[in-house]
């Protein structure tokens, strides 16, 4: 198991490397110069070349890499071009709860939607049920999240006013604050993706569904929940568990289009902004986390798999 | 006087009435308020030099003019104002050394004091300077300071305060800005509350553009012991200054905090206990934002065109509407096919028998700058024929749209593709249109208003602000679609964009392929060389005129239109006159139901 994780441990590593590099040369072979941006207004050259000299944006490439990479393996991911010169890593300290907090309660949504309709749909194969559940998952598929989200300001905070339209709340500020401002950016970011786990769902079951051993829990007169929830439900898991993996790091994807919906400044916005300001140590160490998000949680996923499956091992 | 009219006699009345009326009796274009120096100086100040002072800076009220009266009245209304400011997605700055948008110096402006401020028609105020002296050349200024203000934190506000500013302004390690006051040669310290501002020649907008609080920001007076005591990167996203509110927490990317600054050196501001600005940088959330009470009134960046008739329609929002400063254009490539000049300082009878320039004349004549305006921008703006917009008021040629080439006259431009050789703009090149993804509706606009009257085909190409930036520096475009915001004084138009060396003419181009940018004309230069130095007012406003009607005559650009300011806000908001300074939201004087 040890070995294991090592392995593991150590490609993730090299598949973060190789991310963060492939990100700070494409970065500067897109066309932008972040300080004819920023000095637009200014148009003082001697400004601009201070701050290109400043932030050895006048260096050859390969000397601005080795003096990054150097860097962040010192734990220092430099700071942002603009305005206040911010430390990249409290951009990232900052950003990264809200999108952390956004992430699960959509994860959350997704999986309590899920959950029980992809089990319905399966215990109730080609009936009016299953084709309800079949016809709105494909309806969640099909919606954009940024135009769900919009719908879902419009309806539920700018009519009905039930829950904020904007803005982000700390946990500090209280639970409510918190869930209530995240509710529906939560629903926008994870409807589609409950459609995705449902449908996944709903095809594993079936085919757990047709097995021995459940026709012999059938023969038995076992009650029907009882063989699907307690027999059938755990081995079809191992399936959804690899698809909800994928659907976290996708979250953080959908997260980038949701949160700028709801103005929440998370790492979804930090690094939109970031690419639209050729702010690159920002954008560097925005992609530096979240492929490093992308490559745990898949290790973690990895890891469930033995939890889930006890027969799987991992030597 | 309502409120007093019980205890007042009618001939206390008239009295005050004639007090008013006298305080108010100056040229507000007068940088002295029609007071002599010998007004402004000696120990004590009169009465009436006093009141002068007090309308100049618009906190003159009645309750002043009363008989024994205090000049201090009732504190603020208090409570909590909610803002959200348009088209952002982060503040990312409010240090006045690195701000490099309009939305931010709308922020810092509640923050930060400067040596003096803007009113709503765009003429200069003290702020921290109570009153100033030119010597005869105008060349010096001796500036009394505010005495008794305090930063923020507790330091007191003295000369060295706007010395260190200047010297750091001048530094290029700290600030961006220091071409801003490249004509200050120098300040000294007469004493604790007063200066000398040396400049290496006169300067007409030195009190409006250079030493404005909001705009300014070279001069926008930094604390020494905030810095410190902060550092730089903090005190960008919590900076110390002597202005009514202090910032006090800043969630980066989410909110700032302002709070009411109890010992602001008007006891009568602000009015409000605290003020939050969240960033909102889609229209529809900012919209259903403000319609469902979350925030209470929208400041940065325009708001989308189409949001306004909306709000409008909205009872329980106010649409405010005044012109904003500065102006939007279609700018032509004159080193590019089929707009090329070689030389804009030929007569115009010259140049109009230039292809090129027909070319330019015959587009430039083809926008129907009204009908743009009522599809582009929802019926509001007003057509632009130069940099100087209306918002500038006294320095705005009205007659302009009636007088200047660009005037639009579909049957001349159309003869003038053709005697260019595109009859029926047959032949023409399909043309690209470089442009920010905001300002891609405009562009769709003059894409359909110039196929319809000319029949030429121009091609949409959405570029990343730092990607147009660097093709428009480097005069590597046909059409640019591009304008200015901010602009409070003429040379904010002229400078900025008009003359040969404009910062914004392409300063970054091949000097040998290209010998000048988008445009260059040495009566123009000399023009606006003149207006700057020029302090008599009605001759700066000849000077100006004429440079602007040249640079129109001449197509420099296409000048499209003068964007409105819309401001929105909920009825629960009291937003006074006297705060309604185009393109800024001050709230040191907004109240809440």
């Amino acid at each position: 198991m040890s070995g294991f994780l090592i392995r593991r441990v150590a490609g993730a590593l090299i598949v973060m490397w190789a991310v963060a590099t492939l990100v700070f040369f494409m970065l500067r072979a897109v066309p932008g110069d972040p300080l004819a941006a920023m000095l637009f207004d200014v148009g003082d050259p001697a400004a601009a070349e201070h701050l290109r000299v400043k932030f050895g944006l006048d260096r050859p490439v390969y000397v601005q890499y080795v003096k990054w990479f150097w860097l962040v393996l010192q734990g220092d991911l430099g700071t942002s071009i603009y305005g206040s010169r911010v430390e990249v890593t409290r951009i990232i300290a900052e950003a990264f709860p809200r999108t952390l907090s956004l992430t699960l309660l959509a994860f959350l949504f997704a999986v309590v939607i899920a959950v029980p309709a992809g089990l319905i749909s399966a215990m109730y194969k080609h009936s009016r049920l299953d084709h309800t559940v079949t016809v709105a998952a494909f309806i969640g598929l099909s919606m954009p999240d940024f135009w769900l989200g919009i719908l879902l300001i419009i309806v539920f905070a700018a009519n009905l006013q039930w829950l904020p339209a904007i803005g982000y709340a700390e946990l500090s500020e209280g639970f409510w604050p918190w869930l209530s401002h995240l509710i529906l950016p939560a629903i926008a970011a994870g409807a589609a993706f409950s459609a995705v786990i449902a449908r996944m769902i709903r095809s594993s079951m079936l085919e757990v569904l047709k097995t021995d051993y459940v026709q012999v829990a059938r023969s038995k007169g076992l009650r029907k929940w009882r063989i699907i929830l307690v027999h059938a439900f755990p081995n079809a898991l191992i399936p959804v568990v690899t698809v909800m993996g994928i659907v976290v790091a996708l979250l953080m994807a959908a997260a980038v289009v949701v949160e700028n919906v709801f103005a929440i400044k998370g790492l979804g916005r930090v690094l939109i902004e970031g690419i639209l300001n050729r702010d690159y140590p920002v954008v560097q160490g925005v992609i530096l986390v979240i492929s490093g998000i992308f490559v745990f949680v898949n290790l973690a996923v990895d890891l469930l798999y033995g939890v889930i499956d006890p027969r799987i091992r991992y030597d | 006087m309502t409120k007093n009219d019980k205890t007042v006699s009618g001939k206390q009345k008239a009295r005050m009435k004639a007090a008013f009326d006298d305080a108010h009796d100056f040229d507000p274009r007068d940088p002295m308020f029609g007071l002599g120096r010998t007004d402004l100086s000696g120990p004590r100040l009169e009465r009436r030099t006093v009141l002068r002072l007090m309308a100049a800076a618009g906190t003159l009220t009645a309750a002043h003019l009363l008989p024994g009266a205090s000049m201090k009245t009732a504190q603020a209304a208090g409570g909590t104002l909610r803002a959200g400011w348009s088209g952002v997605g982060e503040f990312r700055t409010l240090d006045p050394a690195q701000i490099n948008q309009v939305l931010l110096f709308q922020i810092a402006s509640n923050v930060l004091s400067g040596l003096t401020h803007i009113n709503p028609q765009l003429v200069a105020e003290g702020d921290l300077a109570v009153d100033w002296t030119p010597n005869e050349d105008g060349t010096e200024y001796v500036f009394n300071l505010r005495e008794g203000v305090t930063f923020h934190n507790g330091d007191p506000f003295t000369a060295d305060d706007v010395i260190f500013t200047f010297k750091r302004s001048q530094d290029p390690e700290s600030s961006i800005h220091s071409r801003v006051i490249a004509n200050i040669a120098d300040i000294e310290k007469l004493g604790d509350h007063k200066i000398k501002m040396i400049l290496k020649a006169p300067q007409a907008s030195l009190f409006v553009k250079t030493l404005e609080r909001s705009s300014g920001r070279a001069m926008t007076i930094v604390s020494r012991g905030g810095l410190g005591q902060l550092g730089a990167s903090q005190y960008g996203l919590t900076p110390i200054g002597t202005g009514p509110f202090r910032a006090t927490e800043h969630k980066l990317g989410q909110a700032i905090t302002l709070e009411r600054f109890d010992d602001y050196y008007d006891p009568d501001r602000p009015k409000l206990d605290k003020v939050t600005i969240q960033p909102i940088i889609d229209p529809e959330p900012l919209a259903a934002a403000i319609e469902a009470g979350d925030i209470d009134i929208i400041g940065g960046n325009p708001i989308a065109a189409e949001l306004t008739d909306r709000f409008e329609a909205n009872p329980e929002l106010t649409v405010n509407i005044v012109a904003a400063p500065g102006f939007q254009s279609v700018w032509m490539n004159p080193h590019r096919e089929p707009f090329k000049v070689s030389d804009f300082n030929k007569p115009l009878e010259e140049l109009m028998q230039e292809k090129g320039f027909k070319v330019r004349l015959a587009l430039a004549k083809a926008i129907d700058r009204e009908l743009f305006i009522k599809q582009a921008q929802f019926d509001r703006g007003t057509p632009a024929f130069g940099t100087i917009n209306p918002a500038m008021g006294f320095f705005f040629d009205e007659e302009l749209g009636e007088t200047s080439n660009q005037k639009f006259d579909l049957e001349e431009a159309q003869r003038l593709l053709a005697d260019a050789g595109f009859p029926g703009g047959e032949g023409f090149p399909t043309l690209k249109i470089i442009h920010t993804p905001s300002t891609r509706r405009e562009c769709q606009v003059i894409k359909g208003i110039l196929k319809r009257n000319l029949n030429i085909d121009i091609q949409l190409d959405t570029k990343d602000f730092p990607v147009l930036i660097d093709e428009f520096d480097r005069m590597d475009w046909d059409l640019t679609r591009l304008g200015s915001g901010g602009d409070f004084d003429p040379d904010d138009g002229l400078v900025d964009w008009m003359q040969s060396v404009s910062k914004f003419n392409g300063r970054t181009r091949d000097k040998d392929k290209y010998p000048f940018g988008f445009f260059s004309s040495d009566e123009v230069d000399g023009l606006i060389q003149q207006q700057a130095v020029t302090p008599d007012p009605e001759a700066r406003r000849d000077l100006v005129q004429q440079a602007n009607r040249i640079t129109s005559d001449k197509v420099a650009s296409a000048f499209v239109f003068h964007p409105a300011d819309v401001l929105v806000y909920r009825k629960s908001v009291n937003f006074p006159a006297e705060s309604r300074i185009p393109g800024l939201v001050d709230l040191d004087r907004v109240t809440l139901a």
